[in-house]
Order: structure tokens, then C-alpha cells, then sequence
């Protein structure tokens, strides 16, 4: 009897854990997931809460009313025609064309469905009309709508612009864009031909090109760092055309030659053959290792948005695939957002803050539900890393690919990106602008993509410095 | 005078323990539940009216009447009743027809029957060893019935129809599956010695793969194992035997299709939204909408999650109590599960605790099974809420097990009962 007690006791105790971890599980679950699932639009509860309940109001920082519904129930969105649609997927509309639009992906809480006891009880009692709760964003509605009107003309694209020390998101632009009030009425015909319902900035996954050196000398700075070995700091390289990796060669844009320069030049000048090479010594392992802290192949989870994966293969073949990979121009995808995130922990000495949309959530009769606190995704990189690769940022706009980027009286720092999307040379390239102010007073960090738009240099650094600008005058010191 | 006092402290601490707190807000749950249900509708719901004022009368009598026949622990009871009309709340609420709630309170008056019974049998046979091979072969017989005369349902072949009333064996043989375990298992066998009753529980699981009664055959699985090794001890051979399942398992995997396609399913549900994840993807958008407290009772729209009166009914429950309640009803079968060990470690008879420890880790793998499943924490195997989900067969058979559990809480209460009268008398002979 004595042993079979304790096995008793054994059973009872694993069978008490199991229960502890379904109930963990649960609450771990719901708190991360249960936004998602709730605003899924196979959710047949909003589509009959819409008919019943007013849905709460959308704005922008600063109070500017981006979505509310009138008396009737109608939905109706920005009155000044271009910050619509300059917001239109970041907002969303009612027939949840842009997925993660906050009007579906924060339906839930535009339309009450989780308000508490209280204000049911005294909506109840007093007779009036259901009211959801109101949402106001982080975003800056007046830069958007500039950053809209000087993104280059005709081209499609994507821009972010965030708060590198909050992860406050103060603008999301993406082209084309489209005029949600055509879909309020749930009837009317849309006046895009779809493309344009993506929000790229976090649904498009882009072949980053050598935005990614960012990530690849990030590598280096940690990984090849003194010991028995000379920094890789203190090495020179050459650039003698065209270098054989393997049955493949790396070359760099437009057949440049570089001849001999530091690391400090090859990032600046943005040096194909050196980050090849770069990629060739820390091998496929530290590669992946650096960029999956920086939150590559991290199925991101985040409250207030949905952002897609950027995604680096865990395997990567030696030779030209990892070389080419060290370049950016691998089977590497990237979102926007995500490389503003990255930019923003180079500047925020290594640590990644969680990208914020929603500043708080009031209720109908503005009693507060929630007023958002920055969380820190994670320390991504060393301290020391992190200034390193500020200062090579900035040289890269002061006297490299990005100086056109450069705004007088800040430090811009950044990196250029020109990446292939085609073998054969068929399509034009995508232009890449990835950077930040190193400026305590304007933490601003940016990525600009413009799709076939030539180089980063020429096509997506300007908009950046354009931005960088606007932000400054519009929040101030 | 001083002594009758204290005797009389004795057997109430004994046998009633003070349970009137916990019964009030049962039977407040119960009362307030039903009126508010009764209340949502127009003309007056007469019958959630008539439940309201029903079921906390029964709750009353019923744990009165066992209370003072068997010395039961009445907390323990009271759980299981506070379950049982959590589940006929939600589903006045949610179910589609009102014969669904009408007809589970019937069936959970003949659980209270079961319950009855179990207790009873528990208290009066006390040769179990006599009763082990016809119980065997009865229930053996049983479980094949639905193989010789079922149909088809749900991908399964586990049901009966008996005058137009669908019954599901494999419900019923969990009791006698724990019977035949605790009695042959009894009294720390030698290892062949346990050979006839393992081979009995290997038969009852065959019986379940050729029905595809999965989720049954999971939990005739684990409570096999665990008897087995609090009987014996043998920690490798129960491992190596939970081993042996796992790699079962991972053969049903790769041989038979629908085996796959659960897990397929679960690994991605949002893949095939509408076909394959369609059920648990509905459960996680309703679990999701509830959010921490619920939309409310009556305010929710559970129906539409498949089965969400069955296998689903912890997603409703999360749905309109939210989540928060839902933790606390995992914090109920907690409590049963602690408390009902601590029954089967006060046993003398190692029959009496297998009996009490089966029925107890029964009830808490069915309930994680069915949770993990729900919140897709583990691939979905179709198995019932213990007391909650709708379904006759499930609550009888269940309220039958939890009476075997409560008639083993007699015989505990009884026996301190004599120790305590023994020890007074050799004190003033």
C-alpha cells in the first residue's frame, strides 16, 4: 500500500502539472492570439454585430478623425480625400479587403464585442444604440498623406516611418492605395484591381538586396571581432571585378570595380564582392544565427498588427548561394516594417522595440480600456555592435550609395538597396532606403521601398530625406 | 455529556463536513442561471422557469438523500452536480431545440440514478474478485455491439440504437473498465498475475480502433497505464507500454488517412479553412471573441462552431463566460482531481484506491483531452466535457464513475468511523 501511494502521489502530481500547463496554455494563447482569431472574417459574429452596434471611431495621433459611423449606422472615413487614402490599408474597410486594416483586424474592439459589464449594463438601461469602443493610432495622418503625394509618381511601393525608442508607427504608407468609402456601402464597386488592398509595408515580402549588409556586417561586428584572428575591422579588401564563389560568380551593380578599400568604403560604396567574401568567412550558421535574433524566421505575434514573416532558409549551401545571400540577393524576404525594425535597433543601441499601432482604446463615453506602454521585442544586438554599425551607417550617407538621403543638421544614417527581381535582368530593380536619425530628440527610423524604381540611392533615399523632414517640422521636438 | 459532544463533532466531521456554503452558491448558480434564460425570451421560457426552481430542489434532496445513506463526501458531490448544471445552463442557452436541454436534465436524473448505484455497489459487494470475469465478458460483448449492429457517425462506429435511443458503449464500459482493472490489479499482483486483465484492456482497445472511437480508445489507454503502475510500481514497463502506444500512434499516423488529416489539421488549421480546419478554427474565432469574460450568457453566437453542443461545448463556454470562467472550470476539475486522490490514498484496500485513482485520472485526461483539443493545444480527438457536454450516455456513465468514487469516500468514512468507536471503547472499557 505504502508504494502504491506514491505512485499515487506521482500520477496525481504529473496529472495536477498538465492541468496547470492546459490553463497556462490557454491564457497564453488567448492573450496572444485571440485578437486574430476574433477578427478572422470568417467570424459570422462581426458581420451580424454590424448591423447592431455603432462602431467605434478611428483617428490619428493628433485627433483626426479617420473612420466613425454617423447615426444611421453608416461608416464613413477621412473627409480630406488624400490622408484616406493615403491610410486606406492601414485603416481598413468594412468589407475587410485590406485583412489587416485595423477596422477588421481591431473589429473586436470597434465593436465592443469584449466591453465591460458596466457600460453594457448602462447602455442597457438607458436604451441607446450599442457603441464599440474607439481606437486611436499612432500614426500622424498629415505625413502620411505627404509621404503619399511624394512617393515617386506612377510607382508602387511601400514606406514606414517609426519611433525607433517607442516602436510607435508614425506612418504607413503603401501604393497604390484605394478609397475605402467606395466599400462602405458594401455594394459599390472597388477602384483598385486588388494589388492595391495589400498593405506592403507588412504583408509584402521583398527581396531586400543590400539593405540586408545591414544585417550581414551586423554578423561580422559580432562574430569576427579580434581573438586569434585580426578584427575584421582592421581588413582591408579588394575589388578586382567579378569573384568566383563556387560554380558562380558575384559582381557587383552595374559592373563596378572598387579596387582596395576598408570596410568602412565596401559598405559605403555598398561592395558586392566583400560582403560575398564577408558571407563566405562567418559561414551559413552566424549568418542565420544574427538574423534570426534580428527577428527573421520569427512567426511575429504582435498585438496591435498583423506583420507577415521575413523569412532567411535555416540552410543555406556554401559557395555562391550563401554569398549571394550575404549580398541580399538570396532566398531572403523581408517586409518593410521589419527592416524599420531593424534600423531602429542599430539606433536604439541594440534593442528592438514592438512595433506600436494603437496608442489607446477608449470606451464610448471615454472611460480609458487601454493606453499602450512600449515593450522591447529584445536586445538584438551587442551595444558595441549596434554603435559600430551606426557609424557605418552614417558614413554610407555622408559619403557612400545613400547621400542623397543626407538632411542638413541631422546625422542620417542608412543603407542603400538595389535588389534583382528577375535572372535576367527583364524587370527593373527594386530601390531600397533603410535608415535612421541619430538624433535623441527625432528617433526616427524609416524603410522606403520603391518597386521597380532603379537604385536605392537615386529612387529611394530622397523620399526618405523628404520624410525625415516633414516628421521633424509635424511632431516637433 | 462532555463525550457525546465530541462524538457527535466526530461524525459530523466525518461524515457531513460542512458543506452549506458551497451548496448555496450552487443552487444560487443554478436558480439565477435558468431565471436569467427564462427572462431573455418574450413570453416567458416555462422551461428554464421550471429548471430554475428544479434543479437546485434536487441538488438539495438528492445530496441529502446520499449524504445520509452512504456518508459521501458531499463537497465532492456538489462539484459534480455544480458541473452537471453548468452544462444544462449552457446548453438552455445555446442549443438549437429545447428538447436538447430537456432531455439531458432527464438523462442527468438517471446519471443521479447511476450515481446511486455506483456509490451502492461500491458500499455492498465487497468480492470483487468473484464478479471480475463475467464483468470482463459482459463488457467485452458490449463494446462489440456497435461493430455487429452501429452505424456509421461522425467517422466513427461506436453507437447502438436501441427503441429509437442511441446508446455509445464504449460510455459505459469506462466503469467497468475501471472495475476490472482495480480488482485484478488488486493486492500487488506478480507480474503474470496482471497478464489476463492487460489482455482484457488490449481486447476493449482493439474493439475501439475497429469502431475509430479514437478519443475512447485514448483514455481506455492512459487509464490502463496508470492503474497499471500504481498497482505495481513498474515504472519502465509503464513507460515502455506508453511507448509502445506512442509508436502505435505514429503507425496510425502514416496507415490510416483520417489519423493524418486530424493532425494535419491541427498542425494548420487556417491552410483549409473551410473543410478540414473548418471545426477548430470556428472553436478559436469563438474562443477569441469571447475574450477574458465572455460575451455574456445568451448574448453569444456559439452555434456557429460544429458540435458545439458535444465535443466543442468548452470553445461556447468560453464564448459566453469567457475565459476567465473557463480557467476557473479547469480549476473545478482540479479540485475534483486533488480531492479525489486524496480518497483514494485514505483507502485501506488497494481495490478501493485503484477504483477511486481510475475514476479520478479518467475524468482528468477526458477533461485535458477534450480542453487541449478545443484550444488546440493537442490535435482534436472527439471525446465529451466530463458533465457537461449533452449527450445521455456520457453523463450516466460518468455520474456512475464519480459514484464509485464517492461509495470509496464512504467506505473511508466508515471505516474511521469503527477505528474511532474502537479507540474510545479500549479507553473506558
Amino acid at each position: 500500500m505504502k508504494k502504491m501511494r506514491g505512485a499515487v502521489r506521482l500520477l496525481v502530481a504529473l496529472m495536477v502539472a498538465a492541468f496547470l500547463g492546459t490553463g497556462g496554455w490557454i491564457g497564453y494563447t488567448v492573450y496572444t492570439q485571440g485578437g486574430r482569431w476574433a477578427a478572422n472574417n470568417m467570424n459570422n459574429r462581426l458581420n451580424s454585430r454590424r448591423k447592431s452596434v455603432g462602431m467605434g471611431e478611428i483617428s490619428d495621433r493628433n485627433g483626426v478623425v479617420l473612420a466613425y459611423t454617423d447615426g444611421e449606422g453608416r461608416r464613413w472615413y477621412a473627409k480630406d480625400k488624400n490622408v484616406r487614402r493615403a491610410l486606406s490599408q492601414t485603416v481598413g474597410d468594412q468589407m475587410s479587403m485590406s485583412g489587416t486594416g485595423v477596422e477588421t483586424f481591431h473589429a473586436g474592439t470597434l465593436l465592443g464585442l469584449s466591453g465591460s459589464i458596466i457600460d453594457r449594463t448602462r447602455q442597457y438601461l438607458s436604451g441607446d444604440r450599442y457603441q464599440g469602443d474607439n481606437i486611436r493610432l499612432t500614426v500622424d495622418a498629415e505625413l502620411c498623406a505627404y509621404i503619399s503625394q511624394n512617393f515617386p509618381s506612377g510607382k508602387e511601393g511601400a514606406v514606414c516611418l517609426l519611433n525607433y525608442k517607442t516602436g510607435e508607427i508614425l506612418a504607413m504608407v503603401s501604393k497604390p492605395d484605394y478609397d475605402p468609402e467606395r466599400l462602405a456601402g458594401r455594394q459599390a464597386t472597388a477602384d483598385t484591381t486588388g494589388s492595391g488592398y495589400l498593405n506592403r509595408c507588412l504583408q509584402g515580402q521583398y527581396t531586400p538586396g543590400s539593405a540586408f549588409k545591414i544585417v550581414t556586417l551586423a554578423s561580422a561586428l559580432s562574430y569576427m571581432q579580434g581573438g586569434p584572428d585580426p578584427g575584421v575591422e582592421s581588413l582591408t579588401f579588394l575589388c578586382e571585378g567579378p569573384r568566383s564563389f563556387g560554380n558562380s560568380f558575384v559582381r557587383c551593380y552595374d559592373g563596378e570595380i572598387h579596387g582596395q578599400m576598408s570596410l568602412n568604403q565596401a559598405f559605403a560604396v555598398s561592395c558586392n564582392v566583400t560582403f560575398a567574401s564577408i558571407a563566405q568567412a562567418l559561414g551559413a550558421e552566424r549568418l542565420v544565427s544574427t538574423a534570426e535574433r534580428l527577428g527573421f524566421n520569427d512567426n511575429f505575434a504582435f498585438r496591435d498588427l498583423i506583420l507577415y514573416e521575413s523569412t532567411i532558409p535555416t540552410r543555406i549551401p556554401e559557395s555562391i548561394e550563401l554569398a549571394w545571400t550575404g549580398v541580399g540577393q538570396g532566398r531572403l524576404q523581408v517586409t518593410p516594417l521589419h527592416m524599420a525594425m531593424i534600423a531602429g535597433a542599430v539606433a536604439n543601441n541594440g534593442v528592438m522595440q514592438t512595433p506600436r499601432l494603437i496608442q489607446r482604446v477608449t470606451g464610448a463615453k471615454g472611460t480609458p480600456r487601454l493606453r499602450a506602454a512600449p515593450a522591447p521585442y529584445g536586445q538584438v544586438l551587442e551595444v558595441q555592435v549596434a554603435h559600430r554599425l551606426r557609424d557605418y551607417m552614417a558614413y554610407a550617407v555622408k559619403a557612400g550609395t545613400g547621400s542623397r538621403a543626407a538632411l542638413k543638421g541631422y546625422r542620417v544614417c542608412g543603407k542603400t538597396g538595389t535588389a534583382e527581381v528577375s535572372d535576367d535582368k527583364s524587370v527593373a530593380t527594386n530601390a531600397w532606403f533603410v535608415g535612421f536619425l541619430d538624433d535623441p530628440a527625432h528617433p526616427y527610423a524609416i524603410a522606403v521601398v520603391v518597386e521597380q524604381g532603379g537604385t536605392g540611392g537615386k529612387a529611394a533615399a530622397p523620399l526618405a530625406a523628404k520624410a525625415f523632414k516633414k516628421a521633424i517640422g509635424l511632431l516637433g521636438a | 455529556m462532555a463525550r457525546s459532544l465530541s462524538h457527535h463533532a466526530m461524525r459530523r466531521a466525518l461524515y457531513r463536513s460542512n458543506t452549506k456554503v458551497l451548496m448555496t452558491g450552487v443552487m444560487i448558480f443554478q436558480a439565477l442561471g435558468m431565471l436569467l434564460l427564462a427572462l431573455k425570451t418574450s413570453p416567458l421560457d416555462t422551461q428554464a422557469l421550471g429548471m430554475a426552481i428544479l434543479m437546485p430542489l434536487v441538488t438539495w434532496l438528492s445530496l441529502a438523500l446520499y449524504g445520509r445513506l452512504f456518508r459521501i463526501d458531499r463537497a465532492l458531490m456538489l462539484l459534480f452536480l455544480f458541473l452537471c448544471s453548468i452544462g444544462l445552463v449552457t446548453l438552455q442557452d445555446i442549443a438549437r431545440s429545447p428538447e436538447t436541454p430537456f432531455l439531458q436534465a432527464l438523462y442527468t436524473l438517471l446519471g443521479l440514478g447511476a450515481m446511486g448505484m455506483g456509490i451502492l455497489l461500491m458500499r455492498v459487494l465487497r468480492r470483487w474478485d468473484r464478479y471480475l470475469v463475467p464483468l470482463m465478458l459482459l463488457s467485452l460483448a458490449f463494446l462489440a455491439l456497435p461493430l455487429a449492429m452501429g452505424s456509421w457517425k461522425y467517422g466513427a462506429k461506436n453507437w447502438i440504437e436501441v427503441g429509437g435511443v442511441s446508446i455509445q458503449p464504449s460510455e459505459f464500459g469506462k466503469p467497468a473498465l475501471i472495475l476490472c482493472l482495480a480488482a485484478g490489479l488488486s493486492g500487488r499482483p506478480r507480474l503474470t498475475k496482471c497478464l489476463p486483465v492487460l489482455g482484457y484492456a488490449a481486447l476493449l482497445c482493439g474493439l475501439l480502433l475497429l469502431a475509430r472511437d479514437l478519443g475512447a480508445l485514448l483514455l481506455y489507454f492512459l487509464t490502463t497505464c496508470a492503474l497499471f503502475y500504481a498497482a505495481t510500481s513498474h515504472g519502465l514497463l509503464t513507460l515502455a507500454g506508453l511507448g509502445a502506444g506512442s509508436g502505435c500512434a505514429v503507425a496510425a499516423y502514416h496507415l490510416f488517412p483520417y489519423v493524418a488529416q486530424r493532425v494535419e489539421s491541427f498542425q494548420n488549421p487556417w491552410s483549409d479553412p473551410l473543410d478540414s480546419g473548418y471545426q477548430i478554427i470556428q472553436a478559436l474565432i469563438a474562443i477569441g471573441s469571447g475574450g477574458l469574460l465572455g460575451l455574456g450568457l445568451g448574448r453569444g453566437f456559439p452555434r456557429n462552431i460544429p458540435l458545439y453542443h458535444s465535443d466543442f461545448i468548452f470553445a461556447a463556454i468560453c464564448e459566453e463566460f469567457g475565459v476567465l470562467f473557463a480557467l476557473g472550470l479547469l480549476g473545478i476539475y482540479l479540485v475534483i482531481l486533488v480531492r479525489g486522490a486524496g480518497i483514494a490514498l485514505a483507502a485501506r484496500s488497494s481495490f478501493h484506491a485503484l477504483t477511486a485513482l481510475g475514476v479520478v485520472i479518467l475524468i482528468a485526461c477526458q477533461t485535458l483531452v477534450i480542453v487541449g483539443g478545443n484550444t488546440r493545444m493537442i490535435p482534436l480527438t472527439g471525446v465529451t466535457l466530463p458533465f457537461i457536454s449533452a449527450g445521455g450516455s456520457s453523463v450516466i456513465s460518468m455520474m456512475g464513475c464519480a459514484g464509485l468514487l464517492l461509495g470509496v469516500s464512504s467506505i473511508n468514512a466508515h471505516d474511521e468511523w469503527e477505528d474511532y468507536r474502537r479507540r474510545v471503547a479500549e479507553e473506558e472499557p
